[in-house]
Formats: structure tokens, C-alpha cells, sequence
């Protein structure tokens, strides 16, 4: 298990790809590993600082303690093992996941999940924008997975979703399941307007929500989005 | 100073295949004595071969579609080929940013490349973007086919009067030569039409497409400029298209030229295909190969399409529309309110796919079978694929054995759609240059590019082959040593070396001035009732030859 903490007060961001494979590395490599801190290249160790502890489950596991609302791209691509956040994340958190768990015990950033294709992601405070979605000029957005957000979310979930899971226990803003094709989104409180061009998959929502006017009254909710032939429902559940 | 010593030189223009030195100075060709020998640089290229730069005579590298295409494609622009140091950062997958572009022709070994449309109105655009690509020397066709006014002269049969607009045109656009897209098509467009055939009539003017070409053909030989029109012809695209093609080729009639052809056709892949519909499409090349190689006075370059991403982007603007509706990916329409019209549609070639094949196999077929003296390697960048695999072409030219690998890779339904699989050449090495050399400097009209004579730009690549023992079967080390040349020189400076980049000069951007052949007093009443309804004032329209960085102008006279 490898404990990170913050040496300094970032001024701007740092992009830190790591994923809990690094726990496999000796500590002078962990020590060694570059970060992009603005347009500087620096080693891990002149931020942050690193602990090694072993651990009786003898899992590949990284904990993050302290204020990383300024640190990018944490996760990125990683496909086992764990990494807990205990404090705010910064944006990219998970991007391009493919498999093993994230917790963030506080807020996340904008692009949490982007991409993904498996695994899971549990945010219990609040998240921003584009959760789950796929970067610009990119055609599929979350292919699997699972994230649950215990608290709010921005604008932008689950845009060109094709599968997996998204639930949010709060209320969210406009553009939920934008051209979603396939998978699940669930929102347990309120959010803005739901499903435009939506092609196929499942919106579920607990409060209040606004829709497109090119859906359709069926017995389980609404279907559309028929402005592109799509076949995606969404239901309200109480 | 410089001079390349021993090395093995191929300069089809000038029947040169042997061991030469070639002495260089002040940018260009020297001969010996031109040469002091004391303080000279020199380049040992024992066992090497020497030859001209390379020529792109059709790449989309500047001009507004271009930028929509960047601005649409943010997922091209995710890998980064170099970053900022002494050089420009140059970025793009298939789709390069202005830098990108000018770096990766200098380390293929090329050293001049063609913008072939660019919108009249718009034209500052192209120049400001050309402006912007460093070390190759470029150049950019105005697009005509589709323009009101010429509509009007070809109407009234006034040859003299179209061929005086194509002049000014030239002039205040800083273009190269007369480039025609989809003739009539593009202005049906306007309408949500198309036409389809040479001599369907274009709407709103009492001409056909066949009076179109033909009117810019005369004009142009009249005012007799370095390059003949450059024609993408009408049904790009569809199937069954080859008989448009034909059609096209034989307008030519027996009008001739004894420096070059009188008509080119552009990216000729996408215009040969046969059938009535995407199920039985196969390879229409048969009667347009023939075609090519009887007649001395048309030209062709290939299109061929590499497998994997692309970004189709032509003055085509129904193509574009058709296109986007076949394979549902984004698109954008623009240029419509200019002369001319555009599209730009992401694209995919995938060898699973049967059309994607054949269209792979049709390309070859032209590079293995058309005179190398009337053709030209192309991709159309970015429509084929990105124009670094151009040694990828042509080591398939080259390699029989290399062809078959990849074959293997591609749909089994070329094998009856096409006749690739039953042609056995193999190109030689010297075909390949006259490809990429000395025909496209020849189809362009550039008398000193092209070719390693005395007076020719000191335009140069070097690569790591041996022409006396090569083999064609040992295709990687081919491979290889065409993508990455020892040495690329541009105007007598050693730009790359072994595939990195090692100086970054201007190069020059050339345009055509035909004002000694003709006047534009006889178009004036025209020009001035135009300019009352136009989008801007006449003094706007058109480029100042002091805004280009680095303008050559070529005197027709």
C-alpha cells in the first residue's frame, strides 16, 4: 500500500497518471515517477510525499491524502487494484478505466470516468461536469462499469453512453444521456433537460426533470429520442 | 556550397541512372567548375541514391476546409510528434497541423506540395495557412467550375473574355493554376441537386458540364500556364462512376500541348469504379488505363487509400452530403456562399470492408499499370490517408511480395472485383521516382524541380538504397529506408536528416502571372457589375503579392 500526501501548495495543476500498479515498484521508482507540474516535468517526490506501508490484504492499493482537487488524470487506464481518495480530486480521475475501484470521500472534478470501460467509481461528495462522457470529437463515450455519486452532479452525464452504470443519489443539471446508445442512468433527485437524440439504453429519474419535445408517451415512461429513430426509454421511479 | 559525392543518381528527366557527384550552390545545380572545391561541404553518399525532391501535386494542406476539418476533429489532435524546443510543435494523427505538415515532407524526402482548392474568396485564408508550413516550397488552385462568372463566358462561347478572367483570377487570387471540382455539381448543390452526367444542363445557366470543361480547357491552353486544369470529375464516389470518368478524359480530344498534358484528372481511384450499387461494385480501371497510356495529353494521379483513419475533405460539397449519409459520421457544409462549396466527413477505411478494399486495389491497379510517366503518387490527403505513408505506395509498386502480404489483410472479394491479384509487376526504382519526381514536375509545369540538372533547385533526397543491389522481396529494409531518407536538402540546406528535422528555412510560394498573354479591360464591364452585388468591395477581394511571406512568381509569356 502506498500513501500520498501533498509537500506543497500547488499553484496550477499536475497531471498524475498513476494507477495502483505502482505499488508494485520499489520506492525509489515510485520517488522517480514523473508528473507534469504546469510545463515543467518534475519526479513524484518534489510534490508529494510517499509512504510505504505493508499491508496484510496485500492489495495493490493507493491512498491519497490531503487536497488533490488540483491533481489531473489520477487512474488513468488502470484495470486492477484500488486507489482511495480522501479529499477532493481533480479532473480525468479514471479516465479511460478499464477495471478495479476508485473511492473519492470527497468531491471530484470534471471528466471522473471518461471513457471508462469497467470497473467502479464511488464519489460521496459531489461531482462536476461531463461524468462519463468521451472526450471531444470522440463517438463512444462510458462503455462499462459502474460509478455512483453519492452527492450532486454537473451538467453533461453519460453523453454517447454505451453501457454500463451511472447513479446519482442527489440532483444533477441539464443534459443527462445526450445521444446515449446504450446502459443505465439513474437519478435519484432532480436534473434538467433529459435524453436529446438519445438512440437507445435507460434514463431513470426520481424528481422533477424536462425533456425534449421529440419523445413519445409510452406505457413505461417516454421514448425517443425520434428525431434519429432512437429507441431509449426514460421512467420515472418514485 | 555542398557537393554529394559517389552517390548513385536517378534523374529520369535527364536519362540519368549511374554513379554522379552533384555540386550545389546558391540553391541550386551547378556543374563542377561552377563548384570551389576548397571550402565545400560534402556529403558522402557511397552506395546511396540521389534524387530530386519529391512532389505532392494534390494535397489538401491549407484553405478553409481544412481548418473546419481540424476544428471538427479534436481526436486528431491528441498525438503530439514534437514539442516546442528549437523547432514549432507540430501535432495531428492523420489530420497535421501547418508545421506538422512541412516537417513530415521534409523527412519523407519531399520538398514541394500542391494545395489543390481553395475557394477564390478565401483564398487569403489558404495563403495565410500555406504561409504558415515551413520548408516545403507550395503553391494553392483557385476552384472554377463552379463560378458564376464563368458560367456567364462559357454561355456565351467568349473564350478570350474566360480565359482573361482566369488570368486575373490568378493574379489576385496568388494561385497556381485552374482547378475544377464536381463542374456544375457544386452549384446545383445550391439548389440541394446535383448533376450526374457530362451533359446534364447546370441550373439557372444555359451550359452544360461538358461546355465547362471544355471552355477552361481552351482558355487555359490559349493562355498556355505552366499546369493544365486539374479536374476532379463529376459522380466521385459512386458507383458505376468510370464512364463519367471516361467521358471526361476524352474532352481532351486532340487538343495538345508540347510541354505536358491538357487536362489531369485528380485523384482518379475515387472516379473508377464499376457496377450499379455498393453490392456489385468492383474496379472500373480497365478502359481508363488503356485510355491514359494512348493518349499523350492526359495525366492522372493515383488517390490511392491507405487503410485506417481519414478525413474526407473536398470542394465537393453533394459528395460530402452523400457520404455523410451513408456512413452517419459528422459533417460539415460550408464555403456555399463562395464560389465554390465544401464538406469535410471523418472516415474510416477498414480492410473488412468490401468497398474500402476495392478502392485500395483500384489505386494500385493505376500504379501498376498507367505509364509512370502520366502518373503521380497521391492519397488526396487527408481523403486516402495521410500522405506519410506515400512509401508505404511505394514499396506496394515496388514489391510483388510486399503487395500479396497485404493483400492477404484486405476483403477476399477483390479477387472478382478488381485485377490486382493477377498483376505480377513490380515497378522499378526508377519508375517510382518518375512518380513521385520528375511526372508530377512535369504534369505542374515546374521546369526546375523535379530532376537533378544543371539549373534545377537544389531540391535533393538521399536514401539508403542501393540501386545497384536491392531486392524487391526484402521490402521492410525498402520500407524503411524510403520513409526515413539519409538526407533531405531543400534549396541547398540540409533540412532532415535520418528522419529528424534538422533546419527549418521558408520555402517559396509560387503563383502564376498570365497578364503578358492577355487583358482584363475586356472583362472590366463584368468585374464592375459583379463587384455591385458582391459580398465584398473589389478593392478587398484578392491577395497583395507583399502579404506572402515568400512569393515566387512564375511570368507566362
Amino acid at each position: 500500500m502506498l500513501i500520498i500526501r501533498p509537500k506543497v501548495d500547488l499553484e496550477v495543476n499536475v497531471d498524475m497518471e498513476i494507477t495502483p500498479e505502482l505499488v508494485k515498484s520499489d520506492i525509489e521508482t515510485v520517488n522517480d515517477f514523473t508528473l507534469y507540474y504546469g510545463k515543467y516535468e518534475v519526479p513524484l517526490n518534489e510534490l508529494f510525499e510517499v509512504e510505504s506501508r505493508e499491508d496484510e490484504s496485500n492489495n495493490k492499493k493507493i491512498v491519497l491524502e490531503g487536497d488533490f482537487s488540483r491533481v489531473k488524470w489520477v487512474g488513468k487506464g488502470m484495470f486492477d487494484g484500488e486507489i482511495l481518495i480522501k479529499g477532493n480530486i481533480g479532473a480525468d480521475c479514471g479516465a479511460y478505466m478499464k477495471g478495479g475501484r476508485i473511492v473519492i470521500e470527497g468531491n471530484a472534478d470534471d471528466w471522473l470516468g471518461a471513457e471508462m470501460d469497467g470497473g467502479e467509481i464511488i464519489v460521496k461528495g459531489n461531482v462536476e461536469n461531463c461524468l462519463a462522457c468521451p472526450y471531444w470529437g470522440n463517438t463512444e463515450g462510458m462503455k462499462g462499469g459502474k460509478i455512483i455519486v453519492e452527492g450532486n452532479a454537473g451538467s453533461y452525464i453519460g453523453e454517447k453512453m454505451m453501457g454500463g452504470e451511472i447513479e446519482i443519489r442527489g440532483n444533477a443539471r441539464d443534459f443527462i444521456g445526450t445521444e446515449m446508445k446504450n446502459g443505465l442512468i439513474v437519478i435519484k433527485g432532480n436534473c434538467g433537460i433529459t435524453g436529446g437524440d438519445m438512440k437507445g439504453g435507460e434514463i431513470r429519474i426520481g424528481g422533477k426533470f424536462e425533456i425534449v419535445p421529440s419523445f413519445r408517451k409510452v406505457e413505461e415512461g417516454y421514448m425517443g429520442d425520434t428525431n434519429v429513430k432512437g429507441k431509449g426509454i426514460i421512467t420515472s421511479i418514485k | 556550397m555542398l557537393r554529394i559525392k559517389n552517390g548513385h543518381v536517378i534523374d529520369p528527366r535527364n536519362g540519368i541512372n549511374e554513379k554522379m557527384d552533384i555540386f550545389i550552390k546558391n540553391g541550386s545545380i551547378v556543374t563542377e567548375s561552377d563548384c570551389q572545391t576548397s571550402n565545400d561541404k560534402v556529403i558522402d553518399a557511397n552506395g546511396k541514391l540521389v534524387v530530386a525532391g519529391g512532389i505532392d501535386l494534390h494535397a489538401h494542406i491549407a484553405a478553409k476546409k481544412v481548418t473546419s476539418g481540424r476544428a471538427m476533429r479534436p481526436e486528431e489532435f491528441r498525438r503530439v510528434r514534437q514539442k516546442t524546443g528549437k523547432f514549432r510543435a507540430a501535432m495531428g494523427r492523420t489530420l497535421l497541423t501547418s508545421p506538422a505538415i512541412g516537417y513530415e515532407y521534409a523527412k519523407m524526402g519531399y520538398t514541394t506540395a500542391i494545395d489543390p482548392a481553395t475557394p477564390p474568396l478565401y483564398t487569403i485564408h489558404t495563403h495565410e495557412e500555406l504561409d504558415s508550413i515551413p520548408i516545403i516550397d507550395k503553391g494553392t488552385l483557385p476552384l472554377f467550375a463552379n463560378w458564376h462568372l464563368v458560367f456567364k463566358y462559357v454561355a456565351e462561347n467568349d473564350i478570350e473574355r474566360l480565359g482573361s478572367l482566369i488570368s486575373w483570377a490568378l493574379e489576385r487570387m496568388k494561385g497556381y493554376g485552374v482547378k475544377l471540382v464536381n463542374p456544375g455539381g457544386v452549384e446545383s448543390w445550391m439548389y440541394g441537386k446535383n448533376v450526374h452526367q457530362i451533359d446534364d444542363q447546370i441550373p439557372g445557366f444555359e451550359v452544360t458540364v461538358r461546355e465547362v470543361i471544355s471552355s477552361l480547357m481552351k482558355a487555359n491552353e490559349n493562355l498556355n500556364l505552366p499546369h493544365s486544369i486539374h479536374i476532379h470529375c463529376n459522380n466521385l464516389g459512386e458507383p458505376g462512376n468510370y464512364t463519367t470518368t471516361l467521358d471526361t478524359l476524352k474532352l481532351a480530344g486532340k487538343l495538345t500541348n508540347e510541354r505536358r498534358q491538357v487536362l489531369h484528372v485528380t485523384h482518379v481511384q475515387f472516379n473508377s469504379f464499376s457496377g450499379s450499387g455498393w453490392k456489385d461494385m468492383g474496379s472500373g480501371t480497365e478502359e481508363i488505363i488503356k485510355f491514359v497510356n494512348k493518349s499523350d495529353n492526359v495525366t492522372i494521379d493515383m488517390g490511392q487509400i491507405i487503410f485506417g483513419h481519414a478525413t474526407t475533405m473536398t470542394s465537393d460539397a453533394p459528395f460530402q452530403f452523400d457520404l455523410h449519409k451513408l456512413v452517419h459520421n459528422k459533417w460539415v457544409n460550408l464555403d456555399v456562399e463562395l464560389e465554390t462549396g465544401a464538406g469535410v466527413v471523418p472516415l474510416v477505411y477498414r480492410p473488412s470492408t468490401t468497398v474500402h478494399s476495392v478502392m485500395w486495389a483500384i489505386g494500385l491497379e493505376y500504379g501498376l499499370l498507367v505509364d509512370p510517366d502520366k502518373n503521380a503518387v497521391s492519397t488526396d490527403y487527408p481523403n486516402g490517408g495521410p500522405f506519410e505513408r506515400y512509401p508505404y505506395i511505394m514499396t506496394l509498386l515496388l514489391s510483388k511480395k510486399f503487395r500479396d502480404e497485404e493483400m492477404k489483410k484486405a476483403h477476399s472479394y477483390i479477387e472478382k472485383a478488381t485485377i490486382l491479384p493477377s498483376i505480377d509487376v513490380e515497378r522499378t526504382l526508377e519508375d517510382i521516382i518518375r512518380m513521385s519526381r520528375s511526372s508530377p514536375a512535369r504534369i505542374l509545369g515546374l521546369n526546375n524541380k523535379g530532376h537533378l540538372g544543371v539549373g534545377a533547385d537544389a531540391d535533393i533526397a538521399i536514401y539508403d538504397i542501393n540501386p545497384a543491389d536491392y531486392s524487391s522481396n526484402d521490402y521492410r529494409s525498402l520500407l524503411n529506408a524510403l520513409s526515413r531518407p539519409y538526407y533531405t536538402i531543400k534549396n541547398g540546406v540540409v533540412v532532415s536528416k535520418e528522419g529528424e528535422i534538422v533546419d527549418s528555412p521558408w520555402g517559396k510560394t509560387m503563383w502564376v502571372d498570365a497578364s503578358a498573354k492577355t487583358t482584363t479591360e475586356i472583362i472590366e464591364p463584368e468585374l464592375r457589375e459583379y463587384f455591385n452585388y458582391y459580398t465584398v468591395e473589389r478593392a478587398n477581394y484578392g491577395i497583395e503579392e507583399e502579404w506572402l511571406r515568400n512569393p515566387a512568381r512564375i511570368e507566362v509569356n
